[in-house]
């Protein structure tokens, strides 16, 4: 499946399913809009060819609309509780989360910031949120070497003191990403990056027939969830 | 053209107590550097070269802020009243570190990006992109994710941004840091297509040996100040010794001596066994299925960028769980748990390691030993410290120290943690000739404590100073290895610098 979309059809199903799943009540329509929202995630990430991630997805989420569905009603007490705290999280931040993680992963910051353009939303807007596609690989690595810091150290180990690992981890990231963040504004700004100067844009982006479809598709849900 | 007309600049920072205080950037600059010359600055750390790059591409005063009188000139723009981004269409940037200077995540959106920001038409930016990509040599670079590029590929990839839009002048600042011989090379080569393209070229930096045949001019830098110009007919009769006191690296790796006597034999040894590992994109991955490396010594680890040192290095630490391989080390046969116990690695960037609120405190974290009450450990921190001229600082925050201090402040608690191997991940990446003596000097105290100490570094001048042993490492695998003298300085070099075999002019 090598279809690719416009950032605009993702952005407007990140917005859709985020606020289906977040809200959504567990009968009548409502429950089977949130089925078809949980489903979009999966064909997403198999889109992008995350396999695994996709798999872990399906597992997990049938899994909680199982439970939901079937065992939630059964249960009663602190057992109902616990069960539907969990699935509740889950199902409730699990596409979302998946959306969030496919749209950084398959945009790229130039089709973002172009796309963004054509919306008209100001660079101000736009500039901040486009880091983010480099920021959150850039903490990925910064944790990473930290996590190798602190084992060699031996300390942070155990589950003992939580709070201490916190410390230990939160420290050196945010001195690593302060000096990361000044550098790369640095060498932004001097290769012209500055707000509301206008640029080009060498990335071509455009809906087609599928993408005004999905819209429309994401549209009507909203209507149907809201309206009735 | 670009002139400075009597340039002074202070930076302002901001002391833990709240007071203002004024450091210098540079002073008294009056300079003149002509359309098409190709200019190297140098000197020790902190020596103004860095504030001078950035009072030409405009980052003093719209950036850095500080105090600053005096005038610079670039292309006919008055740098204080013209936007950065202006001025960016003028002057391109590259930049020290490779890992901060990109804004894009894909690298072909990169080499665009500074020409969009300058409102050039896409189609065009395409093209262009495609003949720099040729005339650079770059195309197996484009439409990468830069997540994936060793420092070196980034360091090339910024250049040829640089290129797409290309400025009458560009700037560089420290280029080759991060980089291994041949990717200096690779840099050498686009600086000398730029220079024959008639570019004004201005270029801060420690290693000299890459740009003596090009520079037109070298100005030497001390206290802010310029203490001294050389022209290319001066800069070429400039000998080590003239280097060594000067304090600045030396402009011809070949002249530099090996330290090192001959050395009967080594008494012990660390023996590495069924070292088989890959990643999972299965790049760097080692296959060492015997090795021994004198454990009484300093050992370098050589080799080029993705051959597999970093990959070595962490498996012997212990870090990579999945590695079977064994090590025997004075009669211990080790797992990686146990290792992980008795080696320690002095890090890249080691603001990552280091965790507490004053020096003192970062020592004692790694003394682990639950035998020792609080004063003990800490009469044993201020001897340490001591060792390391650190003490000092026992009550400073580790940030508020310079990167060698941080530094060495990583090798105390190194030595506190009395682990008996420590590995060095490029110490010396980015220092001036006086602070590679440092840590060259400092290698050595660790070897008299008896310390078992690998190196993984690109720094041939810094092997010469403090290795008595040199592991090459390519593919993976090990393709030589051999104890350091008079006799196998010839391998070392021809390892490092394969490809001026006999020229006798790097």
């Amino acid at each position: 499946m090598g279809l690719k979309f416009d950032p605009r059809t993702k952005l407007m199903l990140m917005i859709t399913i985020g606020l289906i799943m977040m809200s959504g009540k567990l009968t009548g329509p409502e429950y089977i809009l949130r089925l078809v929202c949980t489903a979009i995630p999966f064909i997403l990430l198999l889109s992008i060819k995350s396999f695994k991630s996709a798999i872990l997805y399906a597992i997990l989420l049938s899994g909680t609309v199982f439970c939901e569905g079937f065992i939630v009603p059964y249960t009663n007490g602190v057992m109902n509780l616990i069960v539907m705290t969990i699935c509740g999280v889950i199902s409730r931040f699990g596409p979302g989360y998946l959306m969030g993680w496919y749209f950084v992963s398959s945009t790229s910051v130039s089709e973002f910031i172009t796309a963004m353009k054509k919306m008209h939303f100001p660079d101000v807007v736009t500039i901040p949120m486009s880091v983010m596609f480099r920021y959150f690989p850039t903490l990925k690595e910064e944790y990473l070497s930290i996590h190798d810091a602190m084992k060699m150290r031996e300390i942070g180990q155990g589950v003992k003191n939580p709070f201490q690992y916190v410390e230990y981890v939160l420290v050196p990231i945010m001195m690593s990403t302060v000096q990361i963040a000044n550098d790369l504004s640095a060498a932004s700004l001097t290769k012209g990056l500055g707000v509301n100067n206008g640029r080009t844009h060498i990335c071509r982006i455009s809906m087609k027939a599928y993408d005004w479809l999905l819209i429309l598709a994401m549209v009507s849900m909203l209507v149907i969830f809201y309206a009735f | 053209m670009i002139e400075f007309s009597n340039v002074n600049f202070e930076y302002r920072t901001t002391k833990a107590d709240g007071t203002n205080d004024d450091i210098i950037g540079v002073k008294n600059i009056n300079l003149r550097i002509r359309d098409g010359e190709f200019v190297v600055l140098t000197g020790g750390s902190g020596c103004g070269k860095t504030t001078l790059v950035r009072l030409i591409n405009g980052l003093i005063p719209h950036f850095y802020t500080g105090k600053l009188t005096g005038e610079v000139m670039v292309e006919g723009m008055h740098v204080k009243d013209t936007p950065i981004y202006e001025l960016s269409e003028h002057v391109g940037s590259v930049f020290q570190n490779p890992k901060t200077q990109f804004f894009n995540v894909n690298t072909t959106d990169e080499m665009a990006f500074a020409a969009e920001n300058q409102r050039r038409d896409p189609e065009h930016i395409v093209k262009l992109i495609e003949t720099t990509a040729g005339f650079l040599n770059v195309r197996k670079l484009l439409d990468r994710n830069i997540f994936e590029l060793s420092g070196g590929e980034k360091q090339i990839v910024a250049c040829a941004g640089i290129a797409v839009l290309s400025p009458s002048v560009v700037v560089l600042d420290e280029p080759s840091s991060n980089l291994d011989h041949d990717a200096i090379t690779r840099l050498g080569k686009i600086l000398k297509k730029w220079k024959d393209e008639g570019k004004t070229i201005v270029v801060a930096e420690h290693r000299l040996f890459y740009l003596k045949d090009l520079a037109d001019r070298m100005l030497l830098f001390r206290n802010g100040e310029i203490e001294h110009e050389y022209d290319s007919r001066e800069i070429s009769t400039l000998t080590l010794d003239d280097t060594e006191r000067l304090g600045i690296r030396p402009l011809s790796l070949l002249e530099v001596p090996c330290k090192q006597k001959e050395k009967d034999a080594f008494i012990d040894y660390l023996r590495l066994e069924n070292f088989d590992f890959s990643y999972k994109d299965k790049k760097h991955s080692i296959h060492i299925s015997d090795l021994s490396v004198p454990s009484d010594c300093v050992t370098a680890i050589i080799g080029h960028n993705g051959a597999g040192k970093s990959t070595l290095a962490r498996n012997i630490c212990g870090l990579e769980k999945h590695c079977r391989g064994t090590m025997e080390y004075h009669g211990r046969r080790m797992k990686y748990k146990d290792r992980l116990h008795s080696c320690y690695m002095i890090m890249q960037d080691v603001n990552h390691q280091l965790f507490t609120e004053s020096v003192g405190d970062e020592v004692m974290l790694s003394m682990t030993d639950k035998t020792i009450d609080e004063d003990e450990k800490e009469k044993r921190a201020h001897a340490i410290l001591r060792e390391l001229d650190l003490d000092i600082f026992f009550e400073t925050h580790p940030m508020a120290l310079s990167g060698g201090q941080k530094q060495r402040t990583a090798i105390a608690s190194g030595i506190a943690s009395s682990k008996p191997i420590l590995i060095f991940d490029e110490p010396t990446s980015g220092l001036d000739l006086y602070h590679m003596k440092q840590v060259a000097s400092e290698i050595l105290k660790l070897k008299e404590l008896g310390k078992t100490v690998l190196i993984i570094t690109h720094d041939y001048e810094f092997i010469l100073q403090c290795c008595d042993y040199v592991l090459e490492i390519e593919d993976g695998q090990v393709r030589d290895s051999y104890p350091l003298d008079d006799h196998t300085i010839d391998k070392l070099r021809r390892f490092i610098m394969p490809k001026v075999k006999g020229e006798g002019n790097v």
